[in-house]
């Protein structure tokens, strides 16, 4: 049995979706929120495997939930819905912690598809996504940008490899061709770029606080 | 007693120092009139009798002086007319010479009888005396009354006793005579009344001039008082040097040398303000000190009656002679500490206020008879000499700082004009920010609002609706506004960028579709910039192709071809579908989107060509402009 949170805040789309979820997880509990409030309120009280956010809240963003979840619990899986297909929009929330993120409007089946494939561990990559890591990573390993005590997150050349290969348009089964490796080899190097590049925002972030003196113990 | 002694013999000494100076002094200013003339004789004694008498008094008692006879040492405390009579021979010349007598000095005036005619007159012997002090004396000797010998020349010489004047070279006196020919004798005048009247004149005349300047300046530059005090200084001294050459003031001898004490008095307090001032210090005391000075040397003056004016004078000379001494070491004491701009002004001042220092001396020397009496008043013509020197530097320093400040003046100016400049560039640019901002702000209000409010009713419809091109509609209607929302927003993108961008879209839909998808467009060297407009736009296009091809044409392979020129791209999309059937050949847009894509592409400038046939599949080609 798994325990979902589903954050929406129109009641339609919100039935959509849980329709859905419960085509991917048959035997899903599910706990609906309709504002930020009320999910952080949510996470507190309860243990969650899989949590679909949307970002436009009437009081406030889905990205807060997101890092609140990955702070609480790390072992549970954020997957942002939404209508914002940019980078722009997208960026911030898998930095803070998000394992993917699906389109709304997608026809139904393609919805179904990608959650699977985000649960089964192959969350989506695009190319300016791909694009945003690199460049990303890029600042981060130059040293005179980067503060001194921040640990060091850097990604091996696997899967700098990967990453090039997305943002230069190739989809994930055509780099597996190409590097011959097999498509779960390739998933698990997304995710391991996912989880380092919150790994490392988390520890950004945390210092950046710590500069500014919000954390005051 | 001894300690007189030793002031007589270091007074004997000073002399005899005095008198090499002098010597050196006459030889390089009136060498030749030491030099022996031919044919001219000096007379060097005389018989003298003091006496009011009309004519030489021939039965008085007759005593023999040398001349030169300076009343001060041989009848102190005496006033004139005195009588002197000289006997001489005439010199061998040419009997055609005319001959004349030059006396270089007689004071105050003198009347020239020979063998008893009158030859000359100086001016009035009475009150107020003409004052011929420092005017040579010219006598022509008329052939008519001269002997070959034994010619007698009767000098009635109208002066004062030392007492009754300020300065020794105005008491009275009758130097050496000499007689000779006319035209040398001339020459010597000439000379010597150059050196003593008009140089004195030219150079009144100067000071004058300048002194006004320095008024003028210190008008129109309160912040420097000392140049109005310098011109006062230089006015003063020109007008206190009519002495020397007005030869008939409307006052008597008494007035007259009282005046010039006054003035005296005047000038000290007006040079030691210049020097305070010009070292750029103040004092109040110091002021009123000096004005009470002014009040009180004629006071003392008026107290110790005619009959001490001298002595009196004499005390005052050396305390003002003292105080201008004490304010030149204060003001080059000061200069000095100014450092390195005091030190560059500190030499040519301290070696013209040293020279100043020592003609003082020399002055005071001669007054107080330690020196005698010069033929030439160095001090008379040195001193003004040396005030157009410190003029001139003034003036100098005056167009300097005229110029620095002209030359600030500009510097500013063209700084204002710079910053001006600069505030208007940035202003404008400020504006052209701020309106950037407000645009970037409004378009970015105006996509939220359209994502939150237009998107999420699309959305709703997209999934709720019950009919499955409703929904297809609104979904197409979303991913439109989506695009639309990037066009407004969004920054110019890489080609590069795009090129992966709907590559990745295109294969992944493709193949969704089952669909080969076989996609080849060049990935090195694409720095050219694509619009997010084009973007936009381009990737409508793409999207139709692509749907188009999925829906309608029952391909199995799609090949994509991207090349990229200089100033366009061109995008070739084929497949190997059915191609569009006949019947639709002339409105190809329906159900299949060609005239919107033709449309978006004649937007930018661009063609889209649609190449179709009945089982030969569709070519489309796509060129935009970059």
């Amino acid at each position: 049995m798994n325990k979902i949170l589903l954050l929406e805040d129109l009641p339609e789309i919100r039935a959509w979706v849980k329709a859905l979820v419960l085509q991917v997880f048959p035997q899903a509990q599910i706990s609906e929120a309709a504002r930020v409030h009320d999910a952080l309120a949510l996470i507190s009280a309860e243990r969650f495997e899989v949590a679909l956010v949307d970002l436009g809240l009437p009081d406030g963003s889905g990205v807060d939930v997101v890092a609140a979840l990955r702070e609480s619990q790390p072992e549970a899986q954020s997957v942002v819905v939404t209508i914002h297909d940019d980078d722009d929009h997208l960026f911030p929330a898998l930095q803070a912690g998000a394992f993917g993120y699906l389109l709304k409007e997608q026809p139904r089946e393609h919805f179904v598809e990608q959650l699977q494939r985000i649960s089964q561990g192959e969350p989506p990559l695009t190319p300016s996504i791909a694009r945003r890591v690199i460049a990303y990573f890029a600042a981060q390993n130059k040293p005179q940008e980067r503060p001194q005590n921040l640990p060091h997150v850097s990604l091996t050349d696997r899967e700098n490899e990967v990453l090039l290969w997305v943002a230069k348009g190739f989809t994930l089964p055509e780099i597996g061709t190409q590097l011959n490796l097999s498509r779960h080899t390739i998933a698990d190097y997304v995710k391991q770029i996912y989880r380092k590049l919150n790994v490392s925002s988390r520890a950004e972030a945390a210092l950046e606080a710590q500069r500014l003196g919000l954390f005051r113990r | 007693m001894p300690c007189i002694r030793l002031l007589h013999t270091l007074a004997r000494r000073l002399r005899a120092g005095a008198r090499c100076v002098a010597a050196g002094l006459l030889l390089s200013v009136a060498g030749p009139a030491l030099a022996d003339e031919p044919g001219v004789v000096q007379i060097n004694q005389a018989a003298v009798v003091a006496s009011a008498a009309p004519a030489f008094p021939t039965n008085a008692s007759l005593q023999t002086v040398r001349l030169p006879d300076e009343w001060a040492d041989s009848r102190p405390q005496a006033d004139g007319p005195v009588w002197y009579r000289l006997q001489f021979t005439l010199p061998a010349t040419d009997a055609s010479t005319l001959m004349a007598a030059y006396i270089d000095r007689v004071c105050n005036n003198a009347e020239v009888w020979l063998n008893g005619s009158i030859v000359f007159s100086g001016g009035r012997m009475g009150e107020p005396v003409t004052r011929n002090c420092y005017y040579p004396q010219l006598v022509t000797l008329p052939p008519a009354l001269l002997n070959p010998q034994g010619n007698v020349l009767d000098i009635k010489v109208q002066g004062y006793a030392l007492q009754h004047v300020a300065s020794r070279q105005r008491a009275g006196g009758l130097s050496t005579v000499r007689i000779g020919p006319h035209a040398v004798l001339a020459a010597q005048h000439a000379r010597q009344t150059f050196w003593n009247i008009s140089l004195v004149q030219v150079i009144s005349a100067m000071l004058v001039l300048l002194g006004i300047v320095m008024l003028g300046m210190g008008w129109q530059d309160r912040r420097n008082p000392y140049l109005g005090y310098f011109g006062l200084l230089a006015i003063g001294w020109a007008a206190l040097s009519a002495r020397l050459w007005w030869r008939q003031p409307p006052f008597d001898n008494a007035t007259g040398e009282f005046l010039t004490c006054v003035g005296f008095g005047v000038l000290v307090g007006l040079a030691i303000q210049f020097l305070v001032r010009y070292a750029g210090l103040r004092s109040r005391k110091l002021e009123i000190g000096l004005l009470l000075q002014c009040v009180l040397v004629p006071a003392t003056l008026a107290l110790a009656g005619a009959d001490r004016l001298y002595t009196m004078t004499s005390g005052w000379y050396l305390l003002l002679s003292a105080e201008v001494m004490a304010a030149v070491t204060l003001y080059l004491r000061v200069t000095w500490r100014k450092g390195l701009d005091g030190r560059a002004e500190f030499w040519p001042m301290a070696f013209m206020l040293m020279g100043v220092g020592v003609l003082v001396l020399v002055d005071l020397a001669t007054q107080h008879q330690l020196v005698t009496l010069l033929p030439v008043h160095v001090l008379h013509f040195s001193m003004p000499l040396m005030f157009l020197a410190v003029g001139a530097r003034q003036i100098q320093i005056f167009g300097r700082a005229l110029q620095l400040a002209e030359a600030s003046r500009n510097s500013l100016e063209s700084r204002i004009n710079e910053v001006t400049a600069e505030i208007e560039r940035n202003f404008s640019q400020m504006a052209e920010l701020r309106v950037e901002q407000v645009t970037e702000k409004e378009r970015k209000r105006i996509a939220a609002d359209l994502h939150d409010d237009l998107g999420a009713k699309l959305l709703t419809i997209v999934h709720t609706s019950e009919s499955e091109r409703i929904s297809s509609l609104a979904r197409e209607a979303l991913e439109e506004m989506r695009l639309s929302v990037r066009g407004l927003t969004g920054k110019p993108m890489q080609v590069a960028d795009a090129l992966a961008d709907w590559r990745a879209e295109t294969v992944s839909r493709l193949s969704q579709a089952n669909i080969e998808a076989d996609w080849r467009s060049p990935t090195e060297d694409v720095n050219q910039q694509l619009s997010a407009r084009a973007f936009v736009q381009t990737t409508r296009i793409l999207r139709e192709a692509v749907s188009n091809i999925i829906k309608h044409s029952g391909a199995s392979h799609c090949k994509v071809r991207c090349s990229i020129g200089e100033h366009d791209f061109v995008l070739v999309v084929q497949d190997n579908g059915k191609g569009i059937p006949m019947e639709l050949d002339g409105k190809l847009d329906r159900g299949h989107g060609m005239a919107s894509m033709k449309h978006r592409a004649k937007q930018m400038q661009g063609q889209c060509l649609v190449e179709s046939g009945p089982g030969y599949g569709t070519v489309i080609r796509l060129t935009l402009p970059l």
